[in-house]
């Protein structure tokens, strides 16, 4: 086992895991509608390949990857193309195109899809790599970076480790806590074959001590293969972001932006991730379902649900029982870092994890009050920045000092501002001035 | 949906620990010190300690609806700032000093600055001092016997044990069984206090533990009039305000930095500074100002005093490379 | 820009451009001298005086005085006044003048008279002048003696003008610190900001009832 330290900064959070946490993976069935958002994610959007009125079957590629950072779409069940129009995309936050599918409840799979395999010796490292381009396999922890972006890093770089992410370190969501128990073989095949499609020799599953099941299920599954480590770390956020999962494990900080994890020979992936290319190598089916951990106090019944991609929120609410009390607050993600939105009629994207509902009553905003210096943001931060400046700074438009005191090398995990017992909005001064200092220098660029 | 879902950016959840529950804990932690301040010197110990507070808070109160701001006397920082002026004070002073104290820590040290967070000294200690330039007869005179009450006239153990004589046993310093302003006499109240502020994470481990170790290490060297390394370094610390200045006034929040490394520096000046004053100054004691002029220190602290952001190793490296390229 | 009228000249050296609680100049004698009522008395007498005389003379020899040399040119203007209530204190209040000693002769480079001259005096008529000089000399007075009057109560308990004492006893113990230049300090401070609160306000409502 590897000894993971400590690492800078981070939080302690409530865990609010036991919500969701005992509950087994239900599949969450067909809506009578799916919205496939062609941008799931930053980077340049896919392409259509069908259009309006076409009929389409589960797994049949429906939209084109399209640049370097981008992934192609599946239809997730069969169906007919209702439209391709522009949606509400709820995590990016402005309006995007999309295909609606209209599902036919057959759920016939489309007659290309088809099993790779499911001895890692016989498949070649291309293939690999092919199968997670096909797939349109993303990082479904969240920020959604495609996969195949990541395996195919250029060849001066050497790698030698690949982290496997399982520390979940958002309170309330479950969703790769479940997965790793109940289906621990199948993510360590995945991750097999992500070390394989990557060419790198040493594999870590990082998982965080609040889930002793899942460790177990997963040592238990990876002991036949002694190029697999568990680590298992304490559980503080934001552990389980990349720069803080490598630091912690082992021991070597990224470069500030824009260094990548790369830079210092560690990739890092999702569990989910890992366990969606096992799918689509044993069965052929690529990336249209995922985990969601439906759950919060607001919901009556929380669970983990496999939810096909583009499954609107309220079908997901629904199939829990509803809403349990007045509702304050929908967020798409944790609590730490999801994303709120403003109505239920939006669909998860393949970077949702989970869907959180808070009660009304928990969602009272408290007055802002004056900084009282307590510094309890800067032992929080785990870029080791000092937000109490960076936030003062951006709030009285001094951005130029903002960006000197690396406003830039923010992740944005919200630590800051939920240590701050005077209510501060530092994150979200940050993200402020983040977004003033690259408009600032896009332009810079651009003469 | 009748009601609207409320957006707000990430975040969607905060710690449980406010500003009121931050101050609310601070006065739990102060109150081994006020007893035991009341059950060694009576009811004069309460009347003291009841006047500095009530007229910290009525002054916050007053200034507040005089200038036409928001009165904040429910965050309890008026009141932390009274108590702990009432405990710096001398037992026997009248009580127009605790009041007088109180009026100009809140107003003329707090207030008028902007209030909690943008004051620059701590105002209970500015207060003290105050009334210590004030009245300075008072401030050095009043004490009582413990326990009898009757008025002391000898000078504080820590006189004595500045002039190199022994100043009590080990076990009347740690009780409190001594002469000595209010919250000083009880070590035990004292840390029992501060180790309640440590355990609920109110305060950082560094600053107490810099300035009394530094102090004490002092003492050790320098603590014996004539000989070097022969203090007593345990005496140090217990006599005079040393223990409550570092738990509770040089821990303050708004006048020590925010960085971890900031606040051990904090903690080692103002051991430095104590030291001082106590063997090469006027004044008999130094904590007051020792912290006062930390105080002071602490925006250049936090200027100079900034951790290494994740990843700086990198960038120093790339500088260094670039500058050997240079060549 | 309007011209004020002689009675504005005077009057806006009381508040508006009041010297210590506006403008803030002016401040070393403010600080040292004020430890009693009468003290600030003595010092603003001299200092109206030396105004006065210094704006007079100044705006008289405005036309001739060559730009380049007027700093020194002011500063022997000014002193003439200044030796003149020096004598005249020493030899009839020499009491006083031993307590005000080195700041009378000192009021030479007191930035509020020079200053005048600068601004003022240099480019205004003999008639302004002298009511400018005389208004912002009172206004400096008013300001020493209330600075005075405060220190000398709460440091010594009582305030004393010549041999009436009030209140005739201490009514507390008075507070050593007041008659230091820290005391100074601190009261400055104290007044600043209550006359600044003060006057906001009631520019405030004068505002408001104009509209
Ligand atoms: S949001 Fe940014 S500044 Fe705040 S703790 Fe996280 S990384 Fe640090
Ligand atoms: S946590 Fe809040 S109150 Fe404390 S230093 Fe940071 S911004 Fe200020």
């Amino acid at each position: 086992m590897v000894k993971a330290k400590r690492g800078s900064g981070g939080v302690a959070v409530p865990d609010k895991k036991e919500l969701s946490g005992r509950m087994p993976i239900e599949d969450a069935g067909i809506p009578a509608e799916l919205t496939l958002f062609l941008s799931q994610h930053i980077g340049a959007p896919s392409k259509p390949l069908v259009n309006a009125g076409d009929e389409v079957k589960r797994g049949q590629k429906i939209a084109e990857a399209q640049g370097a950072v981008s992934a192609c779409l599946h239809a997730p069940t069969s169906g007919k193309v209702k439209a391709i129009e522009p949606r509400y995309q709820p995590v990016l936050g402005r309006v995007v195109d999309a295909i609606v599918i209209v599902p036919d409840g057959e759920h016939a799979l489309y007659e290309g899809v088809a099993p790779v395999g499911d001895d890692l010796q016989a498949i070649s490292q291309e293939k690999v790599r092919e199968v997670v381009r096909e797939s349109g396999l993303v990082g479904l922890g969240g920020a959604a970076f495609p996969t195949a972006v990541k395996l195919e890093h250029p060849p001066g770089k050497k790698i030698d480790t690949y982290l496997l992410n399982g520390v979940e370190c958002e309170p309330y969501l479950t969703a790769d806590q479940k997965l790793m128990e109940e289906s621990a073989a199948g993510v360590v095949f995945g991750f097999r074959a992500l070390m394989k499609g990557a060419g790198v020799e040493k594999g870590i599953i990082c998982i965080e001590d609040n889930k002793p099941d899942a460790i177990k299920a997963m040592e238990e599954a990876s002991k036949p293969y002694p190029e697999l480590e568990v680590a298992v770390l304490s559980h503080r956020y934001p552990r389980g972001g990349e720069k803080q999962l490598i630091e912690a494990v082992l021991g070597r900080e990224v470069p500030p932006p824009p260094g990548l994890p790369l830079d210092v020979g560690v990739i890092v992936s999702n569990v989910g991730t890992a366990y969606a290319l096992a799918t689509a190598l044993k069965t052929g089916l690529p990336l249209v379902e995922r985990i969601v951990s439906v759950t919060g106090e607001g919901v009556a019944r929380p669970a983990n649900l496999r939810a096909l991609i583009g499954t609107p929120v309220s079908y997901l609410i629904d199939r829990v029982g509803g809403f349990s009390s007045s509702p304050g607050k929908v967020i798409l993600g944790g609590p730490m870092m999801g994303v709120s939105i403003r109505d239920t009629e939006v669909s998860i994207v393949k970077g949702t994890s989970g869907v959180l509902v808070l009660p009304r009553e928990a969602v009272e905003t408290e007055p802002v009050l004056p900084c009282i210096r307590c510094g309890k943001c800067v032992e929080a931060c785990p870029i080791r920045l000092l937000p109490v400046w960076i936030a003062a700074y951006a709030e009285n438009d001094f951005m130029e000092d903002a960006e000197k005191m690396r406003a830039m090398d923010c992740i944005e995990c919200g630590a800051c501002s939920y240590v701050c017992p005077s209510r501060r909005p530092l994150t979200q001064s940050i993200r402020l001035a983040k977004a003033h200092i690259a408009a600032k220098r896009r332009a810079a660029a651009k003469k | 949906m009748a009601d609207k879902l409320l957006i707000t950016s990430s975040p969607h959840i905060r710690a449980a620990k406010t500003v009121r529950g931050i101050m609310l804990d601070v006065v739990i932690a102060l109150v081994p010190a006020s007893v035991a301040a009341v059950v060694f010197f009576g009811i004069k110990a309460l009347s003291v300690l009841a006047a500095s507070t009530i007229s910290a808070v009525l002054a916050e109160y007053l200034y507040e609806k005089a200038v036409r701001r928001p009165v904040t006397v429910g965050d309890f920082s008026a009141a932390v700032t009274g108590l702990l002026l009432g405990l710096t004070l001398p037992p026997a002073v009248p009580l127009y000093v605790p009041v007088v104290g109180s009026v100009f820590a809140i107003v003329v040290a707090k207030q008028v600055f902007g209030g909690l967070g943008t004051n620059f000294v701590n105002p209970a200690l500015a207060g003290r001092a105050f009334v210590l330039a004030a009245w300075p007869l008072h401030m050095t005179s009043a004490w009582l016997n413990p326990l009898t009450m009757d008025a002391a006239t000898g000078a504080t153990p820590l006189h004595a044990f500045k002039g190199g004589q022994a100043a009590g046993s080990l076990v009347d310093l740690l009780i409190g069984n001594r002469l000595g302003s209010l919250g000083e006499t009880s070590a035990i109240a004292i840390i029992l206090g501060g180790a309640y502020l440590l355990m609920r994470g109110v305060i950082d481990y560094r600053i107490p533990v810099a300035y009394l170790g530094t102090l004490g290490f002092g003492v050790f060297i320098f603590g014996k009039p004539g000989a070097l390394f022969q203090g007593d370094p345990l005496r140090g610390i217990l006599l005079g305000g040393a223990l409550l200045g570092a738990f509770f006034m040089a821990t303050d929040y708004v006048t020590s930095p925010v960085t971890p490394r900031g606040r051990t520096y904090m903690g080692i000046g103002a051991g430095l500074i104590t030291l001082l004053i106590r063997y090469w100054g006027d004044y008999p004691e130094g904590v007051t100002y020792a912290i006062l002029l930390m105080n002071l220190a602490t925006p250049l602290i936090d200027k100079f005093v900034v951790p290494k952001y994740y990843g700086y190793a990198h960038d120093a490296l790339a500088r260094r490379k670039a500058k050997e390229g240079g060549r | 820009m309007n011209k004020r009228s002689l009675i504005g000249e005077f009057t806006k050296g009381l508040i508006e451009e009041n010297a210590t609680f506006k403008m803030a100049i002016g401040l070393c004698p403010t600080l040292a001298v004020t430890t009693s009522l009468v003290n600030g008395f003595w010092m603003g007498v001299a200092v109206v005086f030396v105004l006065t005389f210094s704006n007079v003379f100044v705006s008289i020899l405005r036309k001739v005085t060559p730009d380049q040399i007027r700093i020194p040119v002011f500063v022997i203007l000014i002193a003439t006044p200044v030796v003149i209530v020096e004598l005249v204190m020493k030899a009839y209040l020499p009491a006083m003048y031993q307590i005000l000693g080195i700041f009378v002769s000192l009021i030479v480079v007191n930035c509020i008279v020079i200053a005048r001259a600068e601004a003022f005096a240099y480019k205004n008529s003999l008639l302004r002048s002298a009511f400018d000089g005389l208004g912002i000399g009172a206004g400096f007075m008013i300001d020493l003696m209330l600075i005075g009057a405060v220190r000398e109560f709460l440091g010594t308990g009582t305030i004393t003008v010549g041999s009436v004492v009030l209140p005739p006893k201490p009514l507390f113990e008075p507070m050593s610190v007041m008659l230091t230049p820290p005391g100074g300090f601190i009261t400055l401070g104290v007044l600043m900001t209550v006359l600044n609160i003060v006057f906001q306000r009631a520019a405030a409502k004068k505002a408001k009832t104009v509209s």
